[in-house]
């Protein structure tokens, strides 16, 4: 008994003998402040993110902090993504097939360590991406980027934009010239050398590291990974803290308009739901509404007149963005191999519902699959995107199926880890009410998910699909093309490959999107998805925040936005 | 006492070998690809995908795979993360530390508030200090602990303004005042068992023939207690803030979620979604090993501290 006492004792001391020592550890100096207060710092939302050097970066969480270290090429609007403006590029043109393009490069172009950005810059980076045996300056080790795919319109790349001896059709043609050549005619090629992750990295950093000074004054050598140098508005001030901040200062040698805060603080979240209490408590200036209060913040904090620029008073932000949520069909499973089976089912779902009680009205009902934001989007243009239930009905009967008689069970997959169960049990309450018989059919998670999808298992399930580049053709020929890896509905029509690729042909920018236009209404006809909802905003800034514009590519502008002093 | 430690290492191997090769098996029947997660819904090119799946040793069959990851652990490596191609050990050791910063604070709240409650709780009997204690300690077990967290974010960050919200460190509050909401909140419901388990076990011990006998023998009060009740009652509470020290040093999810946390207990429960196999594997191993590290410097201090318990000979136990 005596024995077992002493243990009892023997653990406390033990805790606080280890507590001590935790204790100590834990103690440290001072955190440094941010030097002179003129521009103030914005501290700003994002959830961890997986990887911010270039050659890599995916998600939106490190697509917007790289993209404000680095300038690709050319750059969107904010306000309206469908219009290119010069970045690193001040002019570019193609020849007459959109099969070469040339690219002039901005001479006053540096890197923040102050080297100028050259055209052998962009080809050290896109080759990065294209070759399987890039190393991960962060780990060491080889690892091949996963985003070759928006290298494989280039010549001299597979058809998963891989090549490991080097992109033929790249030439840095001198210090400021980059030559690109296609494999077929691309004009809208502009917008896809936009993307933040095609921008220049300087290779003697990637290589040798990046040098800064630590906290106690001391020289240290940072992986490129962890602190990628770029030639964008702002730059690492230290190299990035995991799971914890990124934090980036002015880039006194940026050659663009200045910003005019001092830097920014990306603070990561595990869940947006903190955040949000953060940013109620005045510590985050720019995050997600947390769930469930979207209409308290809109009466609390003003909505923004034009959805995507916050002001004081204006500091909900509800703008469309280019992203779609849609119902994908397996157009070689029966019964939906049939048109009108699927028209049934598209008719039939009640979106503005889903939109309204799901999400607070964050969402809005999709009438096809190119969002509003996006240049050729034209309203209802796919004729059964909508909620019609007596031409649902109709549809069912002329699919054979009158009243749902003799259809077989429908299966909605989905997965459970996602947040789409609710959507997808108003879909199957729509579903029911025209008469189908319907089964949940969830799958644990989102990896599981995929390898159904992947393997033709999944009659109906869902997919997400956001605009890499705000273009038409970036919602048409991976989601519709024969054969391409995001096509899961397996649609498949010789003539619509032949008019889309036609359509990228196309040299004269109206005429291409006039194209665009009509291949999606013929493939909205046969209706071999069913689009359900366009994303939004669902963002708000601090009072002090001005002018910050967070755009449909869910990319904010920092450039233009300035805070009050605290 | 030399015997004694390299026994109970001994003894630590068939437990992480059963541990691990369950693990291990699992993986063959979970579905899911990690390579495949890794692109998200773009696919990567077929060579690169197999170069991948090689990379990683997922090409070769489970148990192959399971005698590398013990080759290589052997040589202190825990391998390398699937979902972001860093090494394991690397990014344990980023967050390891603050789990244990977290799961100490945590404890130690335990150990002080409940304990203490549950001594005033039992000595002072029907009283409203009694009535204080039972009452609350119910209300602690019932809440939630997300619930919990939000309420004291809510009060104590929006609407006091003293204490941070969440995260482990800022330019505005120091590092202690980031660890004291999550500590509350990871320790609640212990603290609240803690409490009544102390309650029940010293009103239990009372009325022992013992503490009878060292009433009659002329002891004051105070002496019976710290001398006699306390010693047998503890014996519970501290078997139970053992095993709960235990579930805390692999992470709490939740409390990290809710509080923006960086520890393992987050980063373990992402690399499950993420099917991000090297890293589940790590965490159970750091945590399989912090835990052994833990029972063995409590049973090696008990020695030191009771000079007729020699480990090794037949009066252990």
């Amino acid at each position: 008994m005596s024995n077992r006492i002493r243990k009892s004792m023997a653990v406390a001391l033990v805790l606080v003998m280890v507590f001590a020592v935790g204790g100590l550890s834990a103690c440290k100096s001072e955190t440094e402040t941010s030097s002179g207060s003129t521009g103030g710092t914005l501290a700003y939302y994002v959830g961890e993110p997986a990887y911010i050097d270039p050659y890599n970066t995916q998600e939106s969480e490190g697509t917007q902090v790289e993209q404000s270290v680095f300038d690709s090429l050319t750059s969107f609007d904010p306000l309206d993504p469908a219009t290119l403006v010069p970045a690193a590029a001040e002019s570019w043109e193609a020849n007459a097939d959109a099969t070469v393009w040339t690219f002039r490069l901005n001479k006053d172009g540096k890197f923040s360590d102050g080297t100028p950005v050259t055209a052998s810059d962009f080809v050290y980076a896109w080759n990065r991406i294209a070759s399987t045996q890039t190393m991960n300056t962060s780990t060491n080790q080889v690892e091949a980027s996963s985003i070759a795919y928006h290298l494989a319109v280039i010549a001299g790349t597979d058809e998963f934009g891989n090549a490991d001896a080097g992109i033929s059709g790249l030439k840095a043609v001198d210090d400021y010239t980059l030559e690109v050549t296609l494999k077929n005619s691309f004009g809208d090629f502009g917008y896809l050398v936009g993307h933040p992750a095609l921008a220049p990295v300087p290779k003697a950093l990637v290589e040798g590291g990046v040098k800064y000074t630590d906290a106690d004054g001391k020289e240290q050598t940072a992986a490129y990974g962890d602190m990628p140098v770029g030639n964008g508005p702002f730059k690492l001030s230290e190299p990035w803290k995991r799971n914890q901040y990124i934090k980036v200062v002015q880039n006194e040698n940026y050659y663009g308009e200045k910003p005019l805060i001092d830097g920014i603080d990306f603070l990561s979240f595990k869940d947006p739901n903190t955040a949000f209490t953060e940013f109620e408590a005045g510590t985050l200036d720019f995050t997600q509404i947390g769930e469930g209060r979207i209409k308290d913040a809109e009466a609390k904090y003003g909505v923004s007149t034009n959805g995507y620029t916050a002001n004081p008073g204006e500091q909900v932000l509800l703008g469309a963005e280019n992203s779609i949520y849609y119902l994908v069909v397996n157009n070689t499973i029966k019964p939906m191999d049939q048109a009108a089976m699927r028209s049934a089912v598209s008719l039939a779902i009640n979106r503005q519902a889903i939109c309204d009680n799901v999400f607070e009205g964050t969402r809005e009902p999709a009438d096809n699959v190119v969002p509003p934001g996006i240049a050729g989007y034209a309203a209802g243009v796919w004729a059964d995107a909508k909620y019609d239930v007596e031409g649902a009905k109709a549809a069912l009967t002329e699919a054979g199926f009158p009243g749902g008689e003799g259809a077989p069970e429908i299966a909605l997959s989905y997965n459970a880890d996602g947040g789409h169960q609710k959507i997808m049990e108003y879909v199957k309450a729509d579903l029911e009410a025209i008469g189908l018989t319907v089964k949940l059919n969830p799958t644990p998670d989102f990896a599981t998910y995929l390898k159904e999808l992947d393997a033709d298992k999944i009659m109906i399930g869902r997919l997400g699909w956001s605009a890499d580049y705000p273009i038409m053709d970036n919602f048409m020929f991976p989601l519709f093309k024969s054969g391409s890896t995001d096509n899961y509905s397996r649609y498949a029509d010789s003539a619509v490959d032949a008019a889309m690729q036609a359509a990228r042909a196309n040299p004269d920018d109206a005429a291409r999107l006039a194209a665009w236009q009509e291949v999606n209404k013929t493939v909205g006809a046969g209706l071999p998805v069913i689009p359900v909802m366009f994303y939004k905003h669902h963002h708000v800034a601090s009072e002090r925040v001005h002018d910050l514009t967070y755009s449909a590519m869910n990319l904010a502008d920092f450039t233009k936005v300035w805070l009050d002093p605290k | 006492m030399f015997r004694y430690i390299l026994k109970r290492f001994a003894q630590f191997i068939p437990v992480f070998i059963g541990v691990t090769l369950l693990l291990f098996f699992i993986t063959t029947i979970l579905p899911g690809d990690p390579v495949a997660l890794r692109a998200g819904e773009k696919k990567l090119s077929p060579a690169v995908y197999a170069e991948m799946r090689h990379a990683f040793g997922l090409d070769k069959p489970w148990y192959v795979q399971y005698v590398n990851y013990l080759g290589d652990l052997t040589q202190g490596d825990l391998g390398t993360s699937i979902a972001s191609g860093r090494k394991v050990e690397v990014i344990f050791k980023e967050t390891y530390p603050y789990t244990l910063k977290l799961a100490l604070a945590a404890i130690t709240l335990e150990i002080l508030v409940g304990i203490g409650a549950g001594l005033i709780s039992a000595i002072k009997q029907y009283t409203f200090w009694d009535t204080l204690v039972t009452l609350s300690t119910s209300i602690l077990v019932a809440l939630p602990v997300f619930w919990l967290g939000i309420m004291l974010q809510y009060v104590f960050g929006i609407q006091l303004h003293i204490l941070p919200i969440s995260g482990a460190s800022s330019a505005r509050f120091s590092d202690f005042a980031h660890l004291v909401l999550p500590a509350i909140t990871l320790a609640s419901v212990s603290t609240a068992y803690a409490a009544r388990i102390m309650r029940s076990q010293l009103l239990e011990v009372q009325s022992q023939d013992y503490v009878r006998t060292a009433y009659a023998k002329g002891l004051s009060p105070t002496r019976v207690l710290w001398g006699h009740e306390m010693k047998n009652a503890l014996i519970p509470v501290v078997t139970f803030v053992g095993l709960d020290l235990g579930a805390m040093l692999s992470g709490a999810i939740l409390t990290e979620t809710i509080f923006n946390w960086p520890g393992v207990g987050f980063t373990i429960y992402k690399a499950i979604g993420q099917r991000d196999f090297p890293v589940v594997f790590g965490g159970v191993t750091i945590v399989l090993f912090a835990v052994l590290f833990v029972n063995l410097l409590v049973d090696v201090s008990y020695a030191f501290l009771d000079p007729r318990i020699r480990f090794g000979d037949a009066s252990e136990g």
